[in-house]
């Protein structure tokens, strides 16, 4: 039994790590800009699309080389995706920066659809497997640590989510880029009295999420095998959870939150039964944010400078 | 429970306005006899949702070329119900208001039932090709119909199966739908009454496709196999990742997972996957005519539940120029008392309006497709 509890808990921290990766680009958004970007799971999802389109590209172009095509592949999902940040900002987002804050978030849902309907119509209306080609050797080679038994797969998503939280932490905190997005996030009008390049520190922050949602959205498909048009909603959902629960626009509170919610569900599951596992992750936030409405780690990059 | 209330108020709410507004509903006068085509054409189940109608499709095509039926054409319109009960209620009414005289749909069993609703109370005959939950004919409504078979027979079929590979426990997993919690629950009963023991067994989000908390339930508590009450957009990554965590058990699903994509999800020779469904037709010449003339209009190939749709339409157009009416009493009685022609087969009705022998067989993975499991002797 206890070999169960044990991959039980491997399987809540991976999920974890899962909802962490697509979290961190949403948190880094409302971190600078106090806007929360509904849009970001369909990014993601654009991402995973763009990876799959790009691999079955390039092994046509020179072959099946495992490793070169899913670097690439990846990469080329990180330009895509910017791309669309960048255009959702431009065309949804920037005129409505000083508007009601319901604007913005309007719009943002609205872009959600949008994106969601148009790969739906234009790409695929069914769920499309992720080519088990690239993966096999990442979900079938294991490292077991006596009952602890990770794949090769559980342990990528993990450090990429520890190295990209790391990275962002330090981005933000200690370089002259870092000191301009957190005046963006203070005040934006005083910024650009001091010089700082406001819209462009804006699209900045959108290209770097979406790049970041890019690669969330890869090693999500990866992992559950399939991708399709509305995949973005619900992990969206989970991480726009736990980036609250970590208090929202705090970087490595993203990540708390969503290893919390990760091993919440799959406790849950393991003590009840999958049933209840909505269940038990949103009695838990709310439980937080009665206790401490800010988030486990407090809010806003900026408020913590 | 509760949630079949909540999906049963906004039935209440749509008959209710439907009584008071007074119900005036006109026709016979127009040059057409309008057909409704309902279903689910978007979201994970639009693929094969739209096979289906597809199918429906081909059939009245074929008897508009033959000059319509009681010498009137036939206009289909189609409706999507997106797969939620509370769209496929609207889509009902918006069938029932433009003066349609039979439907055909819908597909899955949580919307299939909530419609049926509205169309026996318009007095519209209704036959679904592929909702398969008992609930649907259970209620005693006198114009529905499916030219499916039953969850019950269906899992009859998975446990009895089960039961002669020699499996005592199984675990059970569902998709939380109508239709995926009906049947987990016919398998658990059917499999508990032959002597056989019910592991664990639970619905989780088809939409979170990770499953892997589940696997480790199920692996713990010794689950000699692992059956999936649902549609393939999750049978595939469960079955994937089952094997991932080491748990080489046979994998049976219900008919939902019957379609190549669910091949292509697992692999071309997965080992231990079984799928309930009904018989392998495509060899009988029928079947091959159908094929080709699906894949000259659509350009694409047959679909699992096409040949329902097809079957289903030819059954109401033939009882509907055999009646003489498209009256829905007379229509009925022609439906339950006569043999009909099919891709199937001969098929016949019972008083509740199921078909008399379900065909349900066993399938299985090989060579890259879906298989029919060769009789065990």
């Amino acid at each position: 039994m206890s070999s169960t509890l044990t991959d039980i808990l491997v399987g809540g921290v991976s999920r974890g790590a899962m909802y962490a990766l697509v979290a961190l680009g949403y948190t880094m958004v409302y971190g600078v800009l106090g806007m929360i970007n509904f849009a970001h799971g369909e990014i993601f999802m654009i991402g995973m699309f763009s990876c799959v389109f790009a691999m079955g590209v390039f092994s046509l172009a020179w072959g099946n080389m495992i490793v070169l095509n899913l670097t690439l592949g990846i990469i080329v999902a990180m330009v895509i995706s910017a791309g669309y940040g960048y255009a959702n900002e431009r065309i949804a987002y920037r005129r409505l920066r000083k508007a009601h804050v319901l604007a913005p978030l309007t719009s943002a849902i609205g872009i959600s659809t949008f994106l969601q309907y148009f790969i739906f119509l234009t790409v695929s209306r069914d769920a499309v497997n992720f080519p088990r080609f690239y993966s096999d050797y990442l979900t079938n080679h294991h490292l077991k640590l006596g009952p602890v038994d990770f794949s090769y797969l559980q342990i990528l998503i993990l450090g990429l989510t520890f190295v990209i939280m790391c990275a962002l932490f330090y981005l933000i905190n200690h370089t002259r880029l870092g000191i301009a997005l957190r005046a963006t996030a203070q005040d934006q009008l005083m910024a650009s009295l001091v010089g700082v390049p406001v819209n462009k520190i804006i699209a900045f922050t959108f290209i770097l999420g979406s790049a970041l949602a890019a690669i969330a959205g890869v090693m999500y498909s990866m992992y559950n095998d399939t991708l399709i048009f509305n995949s973005g909603y619900r992990i969206g959902l989970k991480a726009f959870t736990a980036a609250i629960l970590g208090g929202i626009g705090n970087v490595p509170g993203a990540v708390l939150g969503a290893l919390i919610i990760g091993l919440t569900e799959a406790l849950t599951t393991y003590g009840f039964g999958s049933e209840w596992d909505d269940v038990s992750t949103f009695a838990m936030l709310m439980l937080v944010l009665l206790l401490r409405p800010r988030g486990l780690l407090g809010e806003r990059v900026a408020d913590k400078v | 429970m509760r949630k079949l209330l909540l999906s049963l108020l906004p039935v209440l709410a749509v008959l209710a306005s439907f009584v008071v507004a007074g119900c005036g509903k006109s026709g016979g006068d127009s040059k057409t006899i309008k057909i409704g085509l309902a279903g689910v054409l978007t979201g994970g189940d639009g693929q094969i949702g739209a096979s289906m109608l597809n199918g429906s499709q081909i059939a009245i095509d074929e008897w508009n070329a033959k000059g319509g039926v009681l010498g009137k054409q036939i206009e289909p319109v189609v409706i999507n119900d997106e797969g939620d009960p509370q769209k496929a209620v609207t889509a009902a009414q918006t069938l029932i208001d433009d003066g349609v005289v039979a439907v055909i749909g819908h597909f899955n069993s949580g919307c299939t039932i909530p419609a049926s609703n509205l169309y026996s109370d318009a007095k519209i005959i209704e036959i679904s090709p592929g909702s398969t939950n008992p609930l649907y004919t259970d209620r005693g409504l006198p114009y529905a119909f499916r030219i499916c078979g039953r969850d019950d027979q269906q899992g009859a079929v998975i446990a009895g199966f089960l039961r002669d590979q020699k499996v005592d426990k199984i675990a059970i997993l569902n998709d939380k739908t109508t239709y995926g919690a009906g049947l987990a629950k016919v398998v658990a009963d059917t499999f508990t009454a032959k002597g056989g023991q019910v592991v664990a067994s639970q619905g989780v989000d088809a939409n979170d496709l990770d499953f892997r908390a589940d696997i480790s339930v199920a692996q713990g508590a010794g689950a000699q196999a692992l059956v999936w009450g649902g549609m393939y957009k999750g049978g595939g990554p469960l079955c994937v990742q089952m094997r991932e965590a080491g748990l080489n058990v046979p994998f049976v699903s219900d008919d939902g997972c019957q379609d190549q994509k669910f091949v292509d999800t697992v692999g071309k020779n997965a080992p231990n996957v079984f799928v309930s469904f009904g018989k392998d037709y495509s060899s009988t010449p029928a079947a091959q005519a159908f094929s080709k003339a699906y894949k000259d209009k659509y350009n694409s190939d047959v679909g699992s539940y096409s040949i329902y749709g097809y079957d289903a339409a030819q059954v109401l157009l033939t009882a509907i120029q055999k009646a003489g009416t498209t009256d829905a009493e007379k229509v009925a009685a022609v439906i339950k008392g006569q043999t009909f022609d099919t891709i199937q087969g001969q098929i016949e009705f019972d008083s509740k309006g199921d078909l008399k022998v379900a065909d349900y067989v066993i399938w299985t993975v090989k060579d890259g497709k879906l298989q029919e499991l060769a009789p065990s002797p």
